[in-house]
C-alpha cells in the first residue's frame, strides 16, 4: 500500500513530508471537551452524512471508521504513523475518522474541535496538499452549519487556531544544521514571522534521528496562501542551508559513520527504538548524499519501526521482546 | 538569572512571547511561575498559557460572573480558567472580552482568510465586477477552468442586470 512513508516524492531526502490541517467545528453543538455521548454519535452522523452524500469523486475515496471498533495497539500504530494525534488516540471513546485507502487523508471527529481534516503527503507538496483540503473543505461548508465569524474567522475550540484554522507543517531532515548547534537559533528567528520548529521523535530538546517539524502559528489575521507560502520560502531557505552544510562535510570520516551505522542495522540482534533512529538518521543522509543505495525509504523503517506498528504485526510485546523483532524487522528489510 | 518578580531565587522558568514580530521574555523562578499559571517545562500546558494570557487582560470579573453563554453555559471566568471556549457561542457571547487576548495571541483581530461560501475559492465580494474579474483571470491562469466558469457566468448576470 502506497502509505506517505513509503512513497518517494519531490525533495524528500530532506523534506520527509507535508502536512494540512484545518479545524472546523459545527454551529450550536459545543466544542468536544463539552460534549455528551449523544452529541458525539450527533456530529459523527451529520459529518458522515455529508461525506456520503457528497458527489464530489474524492468523497468516494474515503470510508468512516468509529474509533470504538479500533484496538488499542491500532490506535497507536496510527499516532505512529502520524495519521491521529496522541490525545484522539487516548480519549477515542464515541469518536470517528472519516480515512482515505492509503491514509493520505483523515478527518478526525471530536479531536480539540468538531472536524479537524488532515492531509499528509510524502516530500514537499504543499499545493496538492492544500488542494486536497480545500475540496474537503468545500464539502463540509456546503453541507454543513460550520460556525464561522466574519470578524474572527472560523471558530475553534482553542484560541490559537482560530481565523484560517490552517496549520500547514513540514517535517525536514537537518542533521547538519543540528550538528552546528544552529537549531536554538533558528527557532528564534522563525517564531518572529509566525512559525514554530520542534523535533519529530524525543523528548524536551533532544530531537532523534535530526528529524524537525516546521509549522505556522499564527492563523488570525493572515490568509491561508501567505501562510503557507511563509512556510514555502523558510522551508526552501532551510534546505538550501542544509545542502550547502553537507557540500562541507567531510567525506571520508562521514562515509565512516554512515557505513558503521548500516552494518549494526544489518547486523544487530537488539536493536532499541532510539538507536534505530539515529543509525537511521545517518543512513538517511548517507542515501541522500548517494553514498549508498537501499531498497527501503529510511523513513518507511522508521515509522514501521516504531513500538505499536511491530506490535501491531506481531502482537502484544514486552520492550525487550520488541527490540530483537525490531533487530529481525531491519536487518530483513535491509 | 534572579527571578524578575520576587528578586530572590533563581530564574527556573523562561517564558517567551512573540506578537506581531515583537519579542517579549519573562524569566520566573518555580514558585513565580506556579503562582502565575505557568507550569515548568514537561508539563508546559499550552491551555494554561492561554488561560494566563487571558487572565492577565481581564478587566473587571465583579461587572461579569453572571453573563453565561446561551449554548454551552461557560462564563467568561470559565474560559480564561480551562484556556478554551466552550462553543462556537461564546466568541458571540464574550467578544469584546477576549479581543484583547486575541491580539496578543495572534497579533490582529481580523480574519482575511477564506470564508465558508457555496463556492469556497471565493473571497472577493460579491458586489464588486472588478474584482471577480481579476478573481476570473487569476483563475485561467491557475487553470482552474470550472470554476472560472462559474465566476464568468457570473460576470455576464452582473453585466446583464447593469
Amino acid at each position: 500500500m502506497s502509505y506517505w512513508y513509503n512513497q518517494k516524492a519531490p525533495q524528500s531526502d530532506i523534506a520527509v513530508s507535508t502536512r494540512i490541517r484545518l479545524a472546523r467545528n459545527i454551529k450550536e453543538i459545543p466544542f468536544p471537551s463539552k460534549m455528551s455521548p449523544e452529541q458525539f454519535a450527533m456530529v459523527n452522523n451529520i459529518v458522515r452524512t455529508a461525506v456520503e452524500n457528497s458527489n464530489q469523486p474524492i468523497a468516494k475515496t474515503l470510508k468512516y471508521i468509529s474509533m470504538d471498533n479500533v484496538p488499542e495497539i491500532e490506535r497507536f500504530a496510527m499516532v505512529e504513523r502520524h495519521i491521529i494525534s496522541k490525545n484522539f488516540a487516548l480519549n477515542y471513546k464515541n469518536r470517528s475518522i472519516i480515512i482515505s485507502e492509503d491514509e493520505s487523508i483523515c478527518i478526525m471527529l471530536g479531536e480539540e474541535d468538531h472536524i479537524r481534516v488532515q492531509v499528509l503527503l510524502s516530500g514537499l507538496q504543499f499545493e496538492k496538499a492544500y488542494q486536497i483540503a480545500v475540496m474537503i473543505d468545500s464539502i463540509l461548508c456546503s453541507s454543513l452549519d460550520i460556525a464561522f465569524d466574519s470578524r474572527i474567522g472560523f471558530l475553534t475550540e482553542c484560541p490559537t487556531n482560530l481565523g484560517t484554522g490552517l496549520r500547514a507543517s513540514v517535517m525536514l531532515h537537518l542533521p547538519l544544521i543540528e550538528n552546528r548547534g544552529e537549531i536554538s537559533s533558528l527557532s528564534d528567528s522563525i517564531s518572529k514571522i509566525g512559525l514554530t520548529i520542534r523535533g519529530m521523535y524525543g523528548e524536551g530538546t533532544k530531537a532523534l534521528a535530526s528529524l524537525y517539524q516546521i509549522s505556522n502559528q499564527v492563523t488570525l489575521g493572515i490568509n491561508e496562501e501567505n501562510a503557507i507560502d511563509n512556510l514555502k520560502i523558510i522551508t526552501n531557505q532551510l534546505i538550501q542551508k542544509e545542502q550547502e552544510y553537507r557540500k562541507q562535510l567531510n567525506m571520508l570520516k562521514f562515509e565512516d559513520r554512515c557505513m558503521r551505522s548500516y552494518g549494526v542495522l544489518k547486523n544487530a540482534r537488539i536493536l532499541s527504538s532510539s538507536e534505530m533512529l539515529s543509525r537511521l538518521s545517518d543512513v538517511q543522509l548517507g542515501v541522500s548524499l548517494g553514498i549508498l543505495n537501499i531498497k527501503k525509504l529510511p523513513i518507511s523503517i522508521i515509522v514501521e519501526g516504531q513500538p505499536y506498528m511491530i506490535m501491531r504485526k506481531m502482537g502484544e510485546m514486552s520492550t525487550d521482546t520488541r527490540d530483537i523483532e525490531r533487530a529481525k524487522m531491519v536487518r530483513d528489510l535491509l | 538569572m534572579i527571578c524578575e518578580k520576587c528578586g530572590v531565587n533563581t530564574a527556573t522558568t523562561h517564558i517567551r512571547t512573540v506578537v506581531n514580530g515583537v519579542v517579549h521574555e519573562k524569566h520566573l523562578c518555580s514558585l513565580c511561575a506556579s503562582a502565575e499559571n505557568y507550569s515548568d517545562a514537561k508539563t508546559n500546558n499550552l491551555s494554561q498559557m492561554l488561560s494566563s494570557m487571558l487572565d492577565n487582560t481581564h478587566i473587571s470579573l465583579s461587572n461579569d460572573n453572571v453573563t453565561k453563554c446561551n449554548c454551552c453555559g461557560n462564563t467568561f471566568s470559565d474560559i480564561v480558567n480551562s484556556g478554551k471556549c466552550g462553543c462556537s457561542n461564546c466568541y458571540t457571547t464574550f467578544y469584546e472580552q477576549l479581543l484583547p487576548s486575541l491580539k496578543r495571541l495572534h497579533g490582529s483581530i481580523k480574519h482575511i482568510g477564506k470564508k465558508p461560501n457555496l463556492k469556497n475559492y471565493e473571497k472577493a465580494s460579491d458586489d464588486n465586477i472588478d474584482e471577480l474579474r481579476e478573481l476570473l483571470k487569476s483563475l485561467v491562469k491557475e487553470e482552474k477552468y470550472e470554476e472560472a466558469a462559474v465566476i464568468r457566468d457570473k460576470i455576464k448576470n452582473m453585466e446583464r442586470e447593469a
